[in-house]
């Protein structure tokens, strides 16, 4: 019971923070909100510029903002374009040189430029503006051959190429679908980063309040605590229940608030609320592990920022763990290292693939390894802690 | 003067000795610029290689120019030959696993149907198949782009031998009439000139955000060590002291300030080493580095003067620093994201420490000005309202 009253007034001073308390509710939430958004204008913006609006010019821009992949949007200048460009606002440009129907219907040749992301990964927007260039510039091409044989002046012969492309079916392409679509490009905008919000702010939150921890050390309360008679494991419980219950409110707090506010699919929901319980175990052992070996609630803190959001990077919840297992089998090895990427890994089982308690299982075995390996050397050195503390 | 040098330096040493100091300025920011670096490299250097069914049904001429003369030729594309469409089904319509590619798989299959070469030969309607694998839309897309461009190059073919009969009024060898067409350079060309630009790296990008993101903790303790010298009693004997309040702060001001430039450009000077970070030309770099910290130093002043213990302040600088960081895009990168998010992150110093630097790669060092006036700004304005009511705020 008294271990109880420890952790009622543990939480309460943990919830008498402003600061901890827009981390704990608000935070991840205006976070999954701002990815959520980003991830949503997934449609590649393409920059266009072009100086003069004649025919060939406007056809060429009616085509390329016929594509589903990209957004055009129009630039007065290259170096606008370029900048935007190398600013990363836009995924790429084309420039349009300056009298282009003109050069193109006087027989001349004219060569458009396109600036691209050089860290774009796969499925360049590049290919899709050179072949619609490409097909614009086929009636060019009948005539420019037209005229090179001396059949025809290239006026003519693009006029005739007009006509013969309008009787002329085009060859065509059909697309057809097989398979199966990948299961974790069927989640919602908002799925993916909920997860991943959830187990970032959950490990780091909880972590923080070691500096607790270490603050009642510090400030001789442990040690009143223990002239009573209090044993020192009561004290320890009392510790990581708070500890424990912070965390499950943070879990199932933005559990239950993305669910609501964004209608993420979290899967089975008594499923999802054990993974949180398992995460939050392991969360709340790492923190009396820091609370245990910090110094002072100062290094607590910042060792608590540093390693939960390095943990968090690292397992996954920054850079998704499934596009970390398809590129790279070490970062993907890697982040196992992390409780992190167990948790993202039941989550993901849960939701993309819809699988139950007996799936998870496994994932759920590894996070309690975490969180009995935490609590053990947490205990062992809190107790020697303590019992100096008693003594000195 | 000579007495904000001394509190200054008090407050330096004090900062030498203080690990947590150490952790949150460097320790941080370094470690999650190298774990970015390791988590972003294999994006960088992922190649894509897609193994691509053809279904040639056909075997005319025309059919042959596409597979062996286009598709064979391509690099990243291991071509399989196969005789019916259904052993070619077999292949694309199963389940896979993104970017893998086993033996008894395809990501995408292309179908020539029979009388192709004919049919292209001809007036009539020719349709090319392509069956795509849901999983595999990159590969299965390279596929989609690589028959359509042939398709394309096709349509162009025919009306370029349409029109040379037309104007002749009779008939020519349409299939090498068609080849010349073919090695006739097209009038309007696509060239690629993104290697001409200048992109700051994803792992410049990376250090770059948690540089500035983490110099919004590290310049605290100039505020919330006045708190914690009021708290202890030294503030009290600082203010009876004859020193005028304001040298109180410009001591308090400079320490941070050393902290927060000395902090960044250590951070600048590891990452070029230990992760081939490019941050640009030093004047450039250093003014946007020197902008961003007083851009810290005033968000943190105006917070800490309305903090009752140094807790709170710190508190309350740490939650306007995450959210300005985050809005700023310092973890994710949100410019792409278009609309009010694209504009609502200028709202951030963060966004324009990064705006500055990515501009600074591929221009001359006066490009900062623009960046470096706008952190300036949010850090004189913010720090001015601050720095006002610290000063009231100076008692015992």
């Amino acid at each position: 019971m008294k271990a109880l009253a420890i952790a009622r007034i543990n939480l309460i001073r943990h919830f008498k923070d402003p600061g901890i308390v827009f981390q704990t509710f608000l935070l991840p939430v205006l976070i999954v909100v701002l990815l959520g958004a980003t991830s949503g204008a997934g449609t590649a913006q393409v920059g266009f510029v072009a100086d003069q609006s004649d025919s060939l010019i406007a056809e060429l821009r009616a085509a390329l903002a016929a594509s589903d992949t990209f957004d055009l949007a129009e630039y007065g200048t290259a170096d606008e374009a370029v900048r935007a460009v190398e600013r990363g606002e836009l995924q790429g440009a084309l420039i349009v040189p300056g009298g282009y129907e003109a050069t193109l219907r006087g027989g001349g040749n004219v060569t458009l430029e396109f600036v691209g992301r050089t860290d774009e990964q796969i499925g360049g927007v590049g290919t899709i503006v050179d072949s619609v260039v490409k097909q614009q510039a086929t009636l060019l091409r009948a005539a420019r051959f037209a005229e090179d044989r001396g059949l025809a002046t290239f006026q003519t012969a693009l006029e005739t190429a007009e006509g013969m492309q309008s009787t002329l079916p085009p060859v065509q392409v059909e697309v057809s679908m097989a398979g199966e679509p990948w299961k974790l490009a069927e989640l919602g905008r908002f799925d993916l980063w909920s997860q991943n919000m959830l187990v970032l702010f959950m490990f780091l939150t909880t972590l923080q309040g070691a500096s607790a921890i270490v603050a009642s050390r510090r400030l001789g309360v442990t040690q009143r605590m223990l002239s009573t008679p209090t044993t020192a494991r009561t004290v320890i419980v009392g510790e990581g229940t708070s500890r424990l219950v912070v965390a499950l409110i943070q879990g199932a707090f933005v559990l239950l608030g993305t669910w609501l506010v964004f209608d993420v699919s979290w899967g089975d929901p008594l499923t999802a609320l054990i993974i949180v319980v398992a995460f939050a175990a392991v969360a709340s052992g790492a923190a009396m592990l820091l609370g245990a070996l910090a110094k002072s609630d100062q290094q607590a803190g910042s060792i608590a920022l540093a390693g939960g959001l390095v943990l968090a990077a690292l397992g996954g919840a920054m850079y998704p763990l499934a596009v970390m297992e398809l590129l790279s089998d070490t970062v993907y090895r890697v982040a196992h290292v992390t409780p992190h990427a167990w948790a993202l890994e039941a989550f993901e089982e849960l939701t993309a693939f819809g699988g139950g308690l007996v799936d998870v299982a496994p994932f759920l075995g590894v996070l309690a390894l975490y969180a009995l390996v935490f609590y053990a050397l947490a205990v062992w050195r809190l107790k020697a802690v303590m019992r100096r503390t008693a003594h000195g | 003067m000579r007495i904000a040098w001394a509190i200054a330096i008090n407050d330096l040493k004090q900062r030498l000795r203080d690990r947590s100091a150490y952790i949150v300025g460097l320790v941080a920011p370094l470690g999650l610029a190298v774990v970015f670096g390791f988590v972003l490299a294999p994006a960088q250097n992922f190649e894509v290689d897609a193994k691509i069914g053809v279904v040639d049904l056909d075997r005319g001429p025309v059919a042959e120019l596409f597979v062996e003369g286009t598709l064979a030729q391509q690099p990243n594309v291991e071509l399989v030959r196969i005789d019916s469409v259904d052993a070619a089904m077999a292949l694309v319509d199963t389940e896979v696993t993104p970017f893998s590619a086993d033996e008894d798989i395809a990501h995408a299959v292309i179908v020539i149907p029979a009388g192709f070469s004919d049919d292209v030969q001809s007036d009539r309607p020719v349709v090319m198949e392509v069956i795509a694998n849901e999983t595999s839309d990159v590969e299965a897309g390279m596929a989609v782009a690589m028959t359509q461009g042939f398709a394309s190059e096709m349509s162009s073919v025919r009306v370029a031998v349409a029109t040379v009969e037309e104007v002749m009024q009779q008939p020519v060898d349409r299939l090498a009439t068609g080849a010349e067409v073919l090695i006739t350079e097209s009038p309007a060309a696509v060239v690629d000139v993104t290697a001409s630009t200048k992109q700051l790296a994803p792992v410049t990008y990376a250090a770059a955000g948690m540089a500035v993101f983490f110099v919004f903790f590290t310049v605290q303790f100039g505020v919330t060590s006045i708190l914690q010298e009021r708290h202890d009693g030294t503030l009290a004997r600082l203010l009876v002291a004859p020193i005028p309040k304001w040298v109180i702060l410009a001591g308090k001001s400079i320490s941070a300030f050393v902290v927060g430039v000395v902090s960044v450009a250590v951070l600048v000077v590891a990452t070029t080493f230990l992760l081939d970070a490019e941050w640009g030309p030093v004047v450039g770099v250093g003014a946007l580095i020197v902008a961003a910290v007083v851009a810290a130093m005033g968000i943190v002043a105006l917070v800490g003067s309305f903090a009752k213990t140094a807790e709170q302040a710190g508190g309350l600088a740490t939650m306007l620093g995450v959210v300005l960081g985050f809005l700023g895009g310092t973890f994710f990168d949100v410019s792409q994201a278009g609309g009010w998010l694209a504009d609502a992150r200028f709202v951030a110093p963060h966004a324009w420490f990064l705006r500055g630097l990515a501009d600074l790669s591929a221009g001359d060092a006066a490009v900062v000005v623009v960046p470096v006036l706008a952190m300036l700004a949010f850090g004189l304005v913010t720090g001015a309202i601050g720095m006002v009511m610290l000063r009231k705020g100076l008692r015992p």
